[in-house]
C-alpha cells in the first residue's frame, strides 16, 4: 500500500475519525512550542494544547476551544488487530441491567420470571429529586431482582439479571 | 447578632457566610451525612451534624435546627433558598424560639405563599394580573363567555395544579367544551381537586422579575430587574440584568409595582416579584418569592449591594441605608447556572466525581460554588454546581467575558450546562434580546452542540496524528541526535 493511502483511526472522547497520510501531511499546522500547536481547517484558525501524553504519543489529552479529549491513535496494525477482537463479541446479548447513575430505587416495575419487551420500565431511579424510568432495550426474561424499594445504588451496579 | 446559623448547603450557605464573617460576626454551619467535606462546613467557625442525607432528615428538620441554636447561643438563622426558607410555620418556630429569622415575616410567607391569596392581596392596589377569572368554574357557557372577554387564546389551569399539570391551552370556542372536561378530570385525578380557572395565555411570555429590599419600617426600595427567560424544564439557567427589552420607562413602572406587591403584604427583607412579560411589553403579575433568590449575584454586580449584608442589618432592625435614587444599573451582569446535567441528553442529572475542577477567574467574573477538585455530587439535593456571573460595561462585552469564562472553566468527570451556555450565548435570538420562555423549545438542539464538539475533536485527532509522527520521527534513531525528544517527554 502506499504510504500517502495509509489510514489511522484516530478516538476522540466519543468519536472517531479516520485519516489518509495524504490529509494528514496536507493539514496546515504549526507548532509553537513544544505543547502548543495551531491548525487551520475549513478556515477555522484553532489552537490545541497537549495536556498528557503516554510514552508511545499514541494516547494523549489535547485541549481545543476549551474541551479536553481523550485520543487514542490507532494504525494499520491496531485496525487489523481490532477487527479480529471485535468479531467475537458482536452478538453478545444483554445479560444484565446496570444503574446509569448513582440514586435511589423508588420502584421496582418488575417480578421475577416476568416477561419483558423493548421499551418495558424495569424500574424508577431517583437521583437529585428527578425520578428517571431505567427502560429495557430488548425482549427478555427476568432473571433476578438484585435491588428492592428504597435501596441506594451505585453507578453499574446490577439491578436486575436477565435470562 | 453576634452569632449566625445558615440552615442550608453548597453554594449559598458558603456565600451567606462570607458576608457574615466580613460583618464580624460568627457563623454556624448545618451539614448532613453527605456533606462532611463540604466548602460550607469547612469555612464556618462553627459546625452542627444534622442526620442522614436525605434533606428529610437532614436539612428540612426545623424543630432539630433551632435546638442547637439554643444550645449554641445563636441569635439569628438564615435560611438561604430552598430547604426551609420559604416555610412560615418553622419561621414562626424561629420566631417563638427568640431567635430572629432573617427573612420576611411568616405572615408574608403565608399570603405570597398561597397564589389565590397573593392575588387578593395586590388586587388593591392596582398591580396588572394575567387577565382572567380566578375563582373555580366548571360552566362551559361562562367559561367561553370569560374567553370571549380576554380573547384567544385561554388558559385553562388547575387550582392545585403545579409543573405544567392539569393546564390546556383553548384556541377557540368550539374546543372550550371537550377542554375544560378534559382538564377538569385530569385535576380531579393529579390533584384530587377538580377545580380549574380561566387565564389569558400569553403567547411569547418572558419571565422577569424585580428584586425588592424592605426595613421594618416600612421602606422599601427596588433593586431592578432581572430577565430569567431562558429556561428548560420551567426552570431558569440563564439570568441577566438589566433587561434587554426594559425601556427606562417601563423599569420605573414595573419597579413600583414590585414596590406595591411587597407594600402589599408588609414584607420586610429582601424578596423578589415575579412578572410575565408578553411581546407587547406589557406586564403582569405572576407571583412573589420571599427569599433571597438563586440569581442575586447578578444585582448585586450592577446595584453594588450585599444583598445578605443588607438582609442581616434589616434583621437586627436597621432602617434602609439607601434611596430608590442610589440605585442605578452600573453596566451589565448574566448569569449562567452550571448544573451537573447533561444537556445532550435531556439535561438528565449527571453525578459522580468532578476529577478535574478549576474556576475562571479575572476582573468581573464571579464563582458562587460549594464545590472542590475531587468531591463527589451527592444525589440527594439539587444538581448545580455552581452559578457563573459575569458584569461587562455592556451587554456585548459582558456576553464575551462570559463566552471566555465558560472556555476556561475546567469541569471534568460529570456532564455541565456549560457547553449549553455557549450555545445561547453564540445565539443571534440570544445577542439581539428578541427571546421568551420558549427559547430551548424554538433554538437548542443537543445536535448544535454535538456538531461543535465533533469540530473540535476533529482538529484534536488531527492534532493527535501530527504529534505522534513527529515524535515518532524524533524517537528512531536515524534522525535524532541530540536529546531534544528528552525534553518533549519532560513536559
Amino acid at each position: 500500500m502506499a504510504e500517502n493511502k495509509k489510514t489511522y483511526m484516530v478516538k476522540a472522547n466519543e468519536f472517531v475519525f479516520t485519516f489518509n497520510q495524504e490529509e494528514i501531511d496536507k493539514a496546515d499546522f504549526i507548532k509553537k512550542n513544544p505543547t502548543e500547536f495551531n491548525l487551520i481547517r475549513n478556515n477555522r484558525s484553532v489552537n490545541a494544547k497537549l495536556l498528557e501524553s503516554d510514552i508511545t504519543g499514541k494516547e494523549v489529552k489535547i485541549e481545543v476551544d476549551g474541551e479536553t479529549f481523550e485520543l487514542l491513535i490507532k494504525d494499520e496494525l491496531d485496525q487489523m488487530l481490532d477487527r479480529m477482537g471485535f468479531s467475537t463479541v458482536s452478538s453478545k446479548h444483554i445479560k444484565e441491567i446496570k444503574a446509569p447513575m448513582p440514586g435511589l430505587v423508588l420502584e421496582v416495575a418488575v417480578k421475577e420470571g416476568q416477561e419483558v419487551e423493548e421499551g418495558d420500565k424495569i424500574l424508577i431511579l431517583e437521583a437529585m429529586k428527578m425520578e428517571n424510568s431505567i427502560m429495557i432495550h430488548t425482549n427478555a426474561r427476568i432473571k433476578r431482582i438484585a435491588v428492592s424499594a428504597g435501596q441506594a445504588v451505585d453507578k453499574g451496579q446490577v439491578l436486575v439479571e436477565l435470562e | 447578632m453576634k452569632k449566625i446559623l445558615v440552615a442550608n448547603r453548597g453554594e449559598i450557605a458558603l456565600r451567606i457566610m462570607r458576608t457574615i464573617r466580613k460583618m464580624g460576626i460568627k457563623s454556624v454551619a448545618v451539614y448532613s451525612e453527605a456533606d462532611r467535606h463540604s466548602p460550607h462546613v469547612l469555612f464556618a467557625d462553627e459546625a452542627v451534624y444534622l442526620g442522614a442525607a436525605p434533606s428529610s432528615q437532614s436539612y428540612l428538620n426545623g424543630d432539630k435546627i433551632i435546638a442547637f441554636c439554643k444550645e449554641l447561643g445563636v441569635d439569628g438563622i438564615h435560611p438561604g433558598y430552598g430547604f426551609l426558607s420559604e416555610n412560615a410555620e418553622f419561621a414562626q418556630k424561629v420566631t417563638d424560639a427568640g431567635i430572629e429569622f432573617i427573612g420576611p415575616t411568616p405572615e408574608a410567607m403565608r399570603i405570597m405563599g398561597s397564589k389565590l391569596a397573593a392575588k387578593e392581596s395586590v388586587k388593591k392596589y392596582n398591580i396588572p394580573m394575567v387577565p382572567g377569572i380566578d375563582r373555580a368554574i366548571e360552566d362551559v357557557n361562562l367559561a367561553i363567555e370569560v374567553a370571549d372577554k380576554i380573547g384567544y387564546p385561554v388558559l385553562i389551569k388547575a387550582s392545585a395544579g403545579g409543573g405544567g399539570k392539569g393546564m390546556r391551552i383553548v384556541e377557540k370556542a368550539d374546543d372550550m367544551q371537550e377542554q375544560m372536561e378534559r382538564a377538569i378530570s385530569e385535576a380531579k385525578s393529579s390533584f384530587g381537586d377538580g377545580s380549574v380557572f380561566l387565564e389569558k395565555y400569553v403567547t411569547s411570555p418572558r419571565h422577569i422579575e424585580v428584586q425588592v429590599v424592605a426595613d421594618k419600617y416600612g421602606n422599601v426600595i427596588h433593586g431592578l430587574e432581572r430577565e430569567c427567560s431562558i429556561q428548560r424544564r420551567h426552570q431558569k439557567v440563564v439570568e441577566e440584568t438589566p433587561s434587554a427589552i426594559v425601556t427606562p420607562a417601563m423599569r420605573e413602572k414595573i419597579g413600583e409595582a414590585a414596590v406595591m406587591v411587597a407594600k402589599s403584604c408588609n414584607y420586610v427583607s429582601t424578596g423578589t416579584v415575579e412578572f410575565l412579560v408578553d411581546d407587547k411589553l406589557n406586564f403582569y403579575f405572576l407571583e412573589m418569592n420571599t427569599r433571597l433568590q438563586v440569581e442575586h449575584p447578578v444585582s448585586e454586580m450592577i446595584i453594588g449591594l450585599d444583598l445578605v449584608e443588607q438582609q442581616i442589618r434589616i434583621a437586627r432592625g436597621e432602617k434602609l441605608g439607601i434611596t430608590q435614587d442610589d440605585i442605578k444599573p452600573n453596566g451589565h451582569a448574566i448569569e449562567l447556572r452550571v448544573y451537573a446535567e447533561d444537556p445532550l441528553n435531556n439535561f438528565l442529572p449527571s453525578i459522580g466525581t468532578l476529577t478535574k475542577y478549576e474556576k475562571p477567574t479575572g476582573e468581573g467574573i464571579r464563582v458562587d460554588d460549594g464545590y472542590e477538585e475531587g468531591m463527589t455530587i451527592p444525589i440527594y439535593y439539587d444538581p448545580m454546581i455552581a452559578k457563573l456571573a459575569v458584569h461587562g460595561k455592556t451587554r456585548t462585552e459582558a456576553i464575551q467575558k462570559m463566552l471566555q469564562a465558560i472556555k476556561e472553566y475546567k469541569i471534568e468527570g460529570v456532564a455541565t450546562t456549560l457547553p449549553f451556555g455557549t450555545f445561547v450565548f453564540e445565539h443571534e435570538a440570544f445577542f439581539s434580546g428578541k427571546f421568551d420562555t420558549h427559547f430551548v423549545k424554538n433554538y437548542y438542539t443537543p445536535e448544535k452542540i454535538k456538531e461543535k464538539q465533533k469540530a473540535n475533536a476533529e482538529i484534536a485527532a488531527m492534532v493527535a496524528v501530527k504529534y505522534w509522527q513527529e515524535r515518532k520521527k524524533m524517537l528512531s534513531p536515524v534522525e535524532h541526535k541530540s536529546t531534544s525528544w528528552k525534553r518533549r517527554l519532560a513536559h
